[in-house]
């Protein structure tokens, strides 16, 4: 029974208000910032869907010159959406196991299956509808490794009659309609992961798939945005701005939901206070003020709400130039904001004690797993993925039928 | 009759997705571990895993095997519910090799449990070191195998 | 500048090493072959805490730590004891207790430093040990994605260290805070009820090594002579911990007060 005071202190100095639980009080959270991108990225991938569908299923047609990025970005996204999950493991190489032996009772092993459900049953399959024929002509006027690309991805079929393309058209609508609820229970299950840990009083109430979805809807449709101009820029082309007046108009009612909703969960709160609501109050103004007041809140919402705003009410007096500028910067804050918001509910739920009586503070490392560097990186990656997928399927110079239900007429801002 | 063909982009997509299926119902036959579900939704193995660890302390009934009499003289008194190791720390050592002595607990042991503390319960005996003997060993006038006795 | 890309650098590379390593579980346990004839299915053990009886003493803490070879800092716990000591209301105020002070050092493990309350300010102060609720509805269970912990059929809630993938859903799970992440073996770990030692007819080792036996064990399917559960049971009025979660904690405290979480 000898002290062994030099572990003690050089293992780990706790740092803490009140009484923690003694499992608590270390200095890192269990879950880090890799688990803050997760729901991030892949309510991205949901809300990018969303736009996509948008023009299958509800033929808005002004959103059509967007239909094939959002697409892309969403599988782009898709791809990179389990690597925080094998960076933050504690063995990932036994991550196959959800697969083999996935308890059902979890949601994390659901995910499992909801992810390669919606990977490969709605975005693969919806994406090689719309190709398939474009796969077939490019196919044969490429050479070198795109040719290669593309002749595997045509699956060996070469059918382009128009029976063919009206299958094509159709299947394409069948799956964007059944995509629709797939990345509602895609991000939903997100959601519930938090939403059922009933432990946690910060994670564990009913809103909180609802309000992951949501603000998935408004970041997706932002990252839209943010992808299309800077992808115009790039390119040194003219936006569509009926497109993309049309996107700031979804992006305005979808942030008017979410927000609704968000001040919902918060007012439900703060008035029926039940036990852990003067700790968690405490801690959300004392740890989370930057990112809660300023970086979702000020930044990610009432700012973004009332230039959206303004500009639905005024759209004809302000010029396109400056249309152009407002919209570029709220979908800009919108992502920072949406980012902010899955910061706080992830690091909100771990800062305050389950024992109701303590508040910690935890130290965030730049370099290692769970740092700075790494998430940096796993945020950069699919836009890097994005980028090469651009250049070998939304090329400027390979001709494109632009298998959408009408088809988009030339002129400005054919992508 | 003729018979309507299968689209072949249709063809070709079902061919894929039995394919991946099948290839998932393999490796999950082939990868699931053997005694999985034996008890329930959990490696059957892992209990005896689990069961398998050499224990540590070797428990008050080991200690009485040979030292009934200590035990006599602890049932008469309030330190009847102490198991020896308690004091004495961890008794493997000793019960495999009795040439091994243990610690006999020291001068601080006894105020581990004993140091007045507002916490502590009432009925238990406490002593504020500061006033209480500092000079002298507690087992200058206590027994601990038997409080209620002087020495 | 350059220091920070080396940093950045040398982290990376270490992350890579990190993952690529299989997992080194290190061998703490020196395996020896389970105990013949045990059947899981024929015990049903638990364990209760009476709260009066608990001095503080720390010394189940620290027998859990060498018993189960649980790493030695102050953030890894199985078993702890928490020290509450409720003040007296200001003078002149109606309130029937003034603030509430909770502590753990080190978990209790080296008992409890005084306390700098004066006496005479203190209304109330008690010790409560914790650990596993042993919940009849566990949502550690519930929520592992693997199945790598598991509710034993014999009341025991248990990790399989060979199977879990260190996700953390469980640990987050637990309202009871008992459940932490081993940073050797990076898998889940809790209290065992010290599995090896029941299973052998020995009692969990906080259970031998308390001294005044605030902490009860035993077999709710083969009850002894005098059984301490049974005795237990029937003469205390039984409390849990959160029992608005549902989660059914079979761990029964007598005399806990309201203030507990």
């Amino acid at each position: 029974m000898s002290l062994e005071i030099t572990n003690i202190v050089v293992e780990t100095l706790p740092r803490f208000e009140g009484y923690v639980y003694p499992n608590e009080s270390g200095t890192h959270p269990l879950w880090g910032l890799l688990i803050v991108l997760y729901p991030y990225i892949t309510g991205l991938v949901a809300g990018a869907f969303i736009m996509a569908s948008l023009v299958r299923v509800f033929r808005v047609k002004p959103l059509e010159p967007i239909y094939r990025l959002s697409l892309l970005t969403a599988l782009a996204f898709l791809l990179c959406a389990t690597l925080p999950l094998l960076f933050h493991l504690g063995h990932p190489e036994r991550s196959f196991q959800i697969m083999i032996t996935p308890h059902l009772t979890s949601p994390m092993a659901i995910f499992g299956f909801v992810y390669a459900w919606y990977l490969m049953a709605v975005l693969l399959l919806e994406l090689w509808f719309d190709y398939r024929q474009d796969f077939v002509e490019w196919s044969q006027t490429e050479a070198g490794i795109p040719g290669i690309i593309y002749r595997a991805f045509t699956l060996g079929v070469n059918d382009t009659s128009e029976k063919a393309v009206g299958l094509d058209l159709k299947m394409g609508w069948i799956i964007s309609i059944v995509g629709i609820p797939s990345a509602f229970l895609l991000h939903g299950y997100v959601g519930f992961i938090f939403g059922s840990i009933k432990a946690n009083p910060w994670w564990g109430n009913v809103l909180m798939p609802i309000i992951f979805i949501l603000s998935a809807m408004v970041s997706g449709i932002a990252l839209c945005v943010f992808n299309y101009m800077v992808l115009t820029w790039v390119r040194r082309r003219q936006v569509d701005m009926r497109c993309l007046d049309v996107m700031g108009m979804f992006l305005f009612y979808a942030l008017v939901i979410d927000a609704t909703v968000e001040a919902l969960d918060w007012l439900h709160r703060g008035y029926s206070a039940v036990e852990g609501f003067h700790v968690m109050e405490y801690m959300a103004r004392e740890r989370l003020f930057y990112t809660l007041s300023i970086g979702q809140l000020l930044v990610g919402t009432l700012i973004p709400l009332l230039l959206l705003g303004a500009l639905q009410l005024l759209r004809r007096r302000v010029p396109e130039i400056v249309r152009k500028r407002i919209y570029f910067a709220c979908a800009a804050f919108i992502l920072i904001g949406v980012l902010a918001m899955r910061w706080n509910v992830v690091m909100g739920g771990q800062f305050f004690s389950k024992s109701l009586r303590g508040v910690m503070s935890y130290k965030l490392q730049f370099a290692g797993a769970e740092g700075w560097l790494v998430s940096l990186i796993l945020l950069a990656l699919p836009f890097i993925i994005l980028t090469v997928m651009i250049k070998l399927f939304l090329s400027e110079r390979l001709p494109t039928e632009g298998h959408v239900p009408h088809r988009v007429g030339d002129g400005a801002g054919k992508i | 009759m003729v018979r309507p063909k299968m689209p072949p982009q249709i063809f070709r997509l079902v061919l894929l997705t039995l394919a991946i299926v099948v290839t998932y119902i393999i490796a999950r036959y082939l990868l699931t571990p053997a005694s999985f579900r034996q008890y329930g939704f959990y490696r059957g193995e892992a209990l005896v895993e689990h069961m398998s660890h050499t224990p540590v302390f070797a428990g008050r009934k080991a200690c009485l095997e040979c030292h009934e009499d200590i035990q006599t003289k602890l049932s008469k008194a309030e330190h009847k519910t102490i198991g020896c190791e308690t004091c004495h720390g961890v008794g493997k050592e000793h019960a495999d090799n009795p040439d091994v002595k243990l610690v006999k607990i020291g001068d601080n042991g006894c105020l581990r449990c004993h140091e007045a503390s507002p916490t502590r319960p009432s009925w238990l005996k406490q002593i504020n070191p500061k006033n209480h003997y500092r000079e002298d060993k507690c087992v200058g006038c206590h027994v601990p195998h038997q409080p209620n006795e002087v020495p | 500048m350059l220091a920070t890309i080396g940093g950045a650098i040398a982290g990376l590379a270490s992350l890579a090493a990190a993952r690529t390593a299989k997992a080194a579980v290190k061998k703490v346990f020196v395996a020896t072959s389970a105990p013949k004839d045990y059947d899981a299915s024929k015990h049903k053990w638990l364990m209760c805490f009476d709260v009066d009886k608990c001095i503080g003493c720390g010394l189940c803490v620290d027998a859990c730590k060498t018993e189960n070879h649980v790493p030695q800092g102050p953030t890894y716990f199985r078993t702890w004891i928490e020290r509450y000591i409720i003040k007296k209301p200001k003078p002149g105020s109606d309130a029937t207790r003034g603030e509430v002070l909770v502590d753990s050092p080190n978990g209790g493990r080296d008992g409890f430093p005084p306390t700098t309350v004066p006496r005479e300010e203190i209304l109330k102060s008690f010790f409560v040990p914790k650990l596993c609720n042993l919940c009849e509805r566990s949502p550690c269970t519930q929520v592992c994605p693997v199945g790598a912990t598991f509710d034993a059929p014999d009341g025991a809630v248990l990790v399989d260290p060979n199977y879990c993938i260190g996700c953390g859903f469980c640990i987050q799970a637990c309202p009871y805070g008992c459940r932490f992440l081993n940073p050797d073996t990076r898998t889940a770990e809790k209290c065992t009820l010290c599995y090896h030692r029941i299973t052998r007819g020995l009692k969990p080792a906080c259970v031998e090594i308390c001294p005044t036996e605030a902490r009860i064990f035993g077999d709710l399917k083969n009850p002894v002579a005098n059984d301490p559960i049974q005795a237990f049971i029937s003469k205390n009025k039984v409390h849990t911990l959160k029992p608005h979660l549902g989660t059914d904690p079979r761990t029964l405290y007598a005399n806990l007060d309201k203030e507990v979480r």
